[in-house]
């Protein structure tokens, strides 16, 4: 709720994305420009969601603000700081299989909190994760003996260990069951309320969007641009059968099929 | 298809128990020492040996069955299992004693009994057994240091573009020659025999477990190497943690199409330079003409090398843990 009071100008401007290209040419040799002149600001706490057809560029512009690939124009900066290269101050959380299958659910929660902090890393902080992300009972496991729901949790607990500035998830529900995606929704939502962590989710789910955002930007494909940044006000927890709530959504639907 | 009526609890020993099957395996090797002490011998051969063996068979069957039977339901699965097996084995044994020392259609001194094989080896026990060590040192030496290569530049090529693009080519022809090929130079240019086989083993070893070490690390998501990037991984931690687990699978098939070849030059090897070993010993055998000692030679090199077959599969289960569904 506190983070609503930022919304409105004064300070939107803790991630900047402005005038962002990705240019390629492709396996045939042909030239694409895949997303063209992106520019929006979050700010910090902030919880935006980016919907739109599939293949209009939303994976590559959330690589863009990763670091994990560079814009050919423009630039990302997070608190005036230009993004080159991956960090991890800026968790990624993927759509699925990011895991590593070769170790536990418990040593893929530790691994990136281990590469930073070393041997001793802080394993309550990793314990206090299962238990959150309701894992407790699977730590030992492998990643293939869990279901996908939980693999999921795991990987956004491996990003959320780290107390990243920014958390960047690109669809992480979008291969669950209608059930477990709720589940892992509103976990989602119970830490950007505890941690106030700003994050930036991809997802072709209206609902979902609606659910969690306080903004959500509406792409249109071929090449990628922004279409429309949508306020989304309505109080917070949020009735999935509320009349505000699906009037919000069929204020996006005609936005995405309005051509 | 009497198994289907059958409730099989066990994968691997899906042939269940079957108290029938087990006394006949017992019984098939009773026959087997039955008809050898009562068969006469056309053939002067100390049967001693072989007997014992008989009845330490005979006894090692009625001792997994009876724990079987009344302790261990894994034993009963395995016992059950290879009952039917050790039947044929036990038929095996009767046939080959009747047609070599007993009735003597399959002649010497090509063809000998396994009684005979035994006694021999009884006889060259000493013998048998320096070269028996003599091989596994210089195998196991040879082999470490081999795969060791193959998993380093295999890592190296597979991760690095610069360092493939500059010696991956020139590798892969030094690789693909049969190491054997190189043999009349390396008996001449290192000092002593026992160097010479160490480099032939090893110039057999490194090129397959490098080229499928290439290939698993090459094949590992590019997802894993993205997120550790967001996670704070260094270079050194992505090997450590990323790419040779992630190729692991991989590695494991290179160790053990090269496991083969390793055996092959080992005897090679051992039967141009050396003065000791399982293959000299081969080699000493063929100038004497007694072939008794080939075979009792061969005998040694199924058990040793099935038995570093099945260690090396078991670690491979081991470390390969991760890829078990759960049950
Ligand atoms: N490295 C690349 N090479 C060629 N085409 C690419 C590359 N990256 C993305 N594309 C193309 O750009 C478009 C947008 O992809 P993506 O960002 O994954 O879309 P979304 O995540 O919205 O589904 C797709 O048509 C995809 O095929
Ligand atoms: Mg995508």
């Amino acid at each position: 709720m506190a983070a609503n009071g930022k919304l409105g100008g004064e300070n939107l401007a803790f991630l900047e994305v402005k005038d962002v290209s990705r240019e390629i040419f492709n396996n045939n040799g042909k030239y694409l420009k895949i997303i063209d002149d992106i520019n929006f600001s979050v700010a910090d706490g902030e919880f935006l969601s980016l919907i739109g057809p599939s293949g209009c560029g939303k994976t590559t512009l959330l690589r863009v603000i990763s670091g994990l690939d560079n814009p050919e124009k423009g630039e990302v900066t997070l608190a005036g700081e230009k993004i080159v290269k991956p960090s991890v101050s800026r968790g990624y959380v993927f759509q699925h299989g990011s895991l590593y299958p070769w170790e536990t659910i418990r040593q893929n929660i530790g691994s990136g909190l281990q590469a930073v902090q070393g041997k001793k890393f802080d394993q309550k902080l990793v314990d206090h994760f299962i238990e959150i992300m309701g894992l407790k009972g699977f730590e030992d496991a492998y990643p293939n003996q869990v279901s996908g729901g939980m693999a999921q949790r795991a990987a956004l607990a491996r990003s959320l260990v780290l107390n990243p500035q920014l958390l960047l998830l690109d669809e992480p529900m979008g291969a669950l069951d209608a059930f477990t995606r709720v589940d892992v929704q509103n976990i989602v939502y119970k830490i950007w309320q505890e941690k106030k962590t700003t994050m930036i989710l991809v997802t072709h789910d209206i609902d979902e969007a609606i659910y969690l955002s306080q903004r959500i930007l509406v792409m249109t494909p071929h090449p990628g641009r922004v279409k429309e940044i949508v306020r989304n006000d309505l109080p917070f927890p949020r009735k999935r059968d509320s009349s505000e709530f699906l009037e919000t959504r069929k204020r996006l639907q005609q936005i995405l099929n309005f051509k | 298809m009497e198994n289907s009526k059958r409730v099989i609890f066990n994968k691997k020993y899906w042939k269940g128990w079957s108290s029938g099957w087990n006394i006949f395996s017992i019984l098939a090797v009773v026959v087997a020492l039955v008809e050898n002490l009562l068969v006469a011998s056309s053939e002067s051969v100390d049967n001693g040996p072989y007997r014992i063996f008989l009845l330490i068979f005979i006894f090692y069957l009625l001792f997994v069955y009876l724990v079987g039977y009344f302790f261990s339901s894994r034993v009963k699965f395995y016992s059950g299992h290879f009952a039917q097996l050790n039947i044929s084995l036990g038929i095996l044994l009767c046939v080959q004693d009747l047609l070599t020392e007993k009735f003597g259609t399959l002649a010497l001194p090509y063809f000998v009994s396994f009684a005979q094989i035994l006694e021999q080896m009884r006889y060259d026990a000493l013998l048998l057994l320096e070269s028996t060590i003599s091989s596994l040192v210089l195998w196991l030496i040879s082999f470490v240091i081999g795969a060791l290569i193959g998993v380093v530049l295999g890592i190296l090529l597979g991760r690095y573009r610069q360092f493939n693009y500059w010696s991956f080519p020139y590798l892969k022809v030094i690789g693909i020659i049969p190491a054997a090929a190189w043999m009349p130079l390396t008996m001449v240019v290192f000092p002593n025999s026992f160097l010479a086989e160490v480099f032939l083993i090893v110039l057999s070893v490194w090129f397959p477990v490098a080229f499928m070490t290439i290939g698993g690390v090459q094949g590992i998501l590019p997802t894993y190497f993205e997120a550790a990037y967001t996670l704070g991984f260094s270079e050194h931690r992505i090997i450590q943690k990323i790419v040779i687990p992630g190729a692991l699978p991989n590695i494991f098939i290179g160790i053990f199409t090269s496991l083969g070849l390793s055996f092959t030059m080992l005897v090679i090897s051992e039967m141009i330079g050396a003065k000791v070993g399982l293959g000299w010993y081969i080699n000493w055998a063929k100038s004497t003409g007694n072939y008794s000692q080939l075979y009792g030679a061969i005998v040694i090199m199924a058990l040793l090398f099935s038995i570093i077959f099945a260690l090396i599969n078991k670690i491979q289960e081991k470390v390969l843990r991760w890829r078990q569904m759960a049950s």
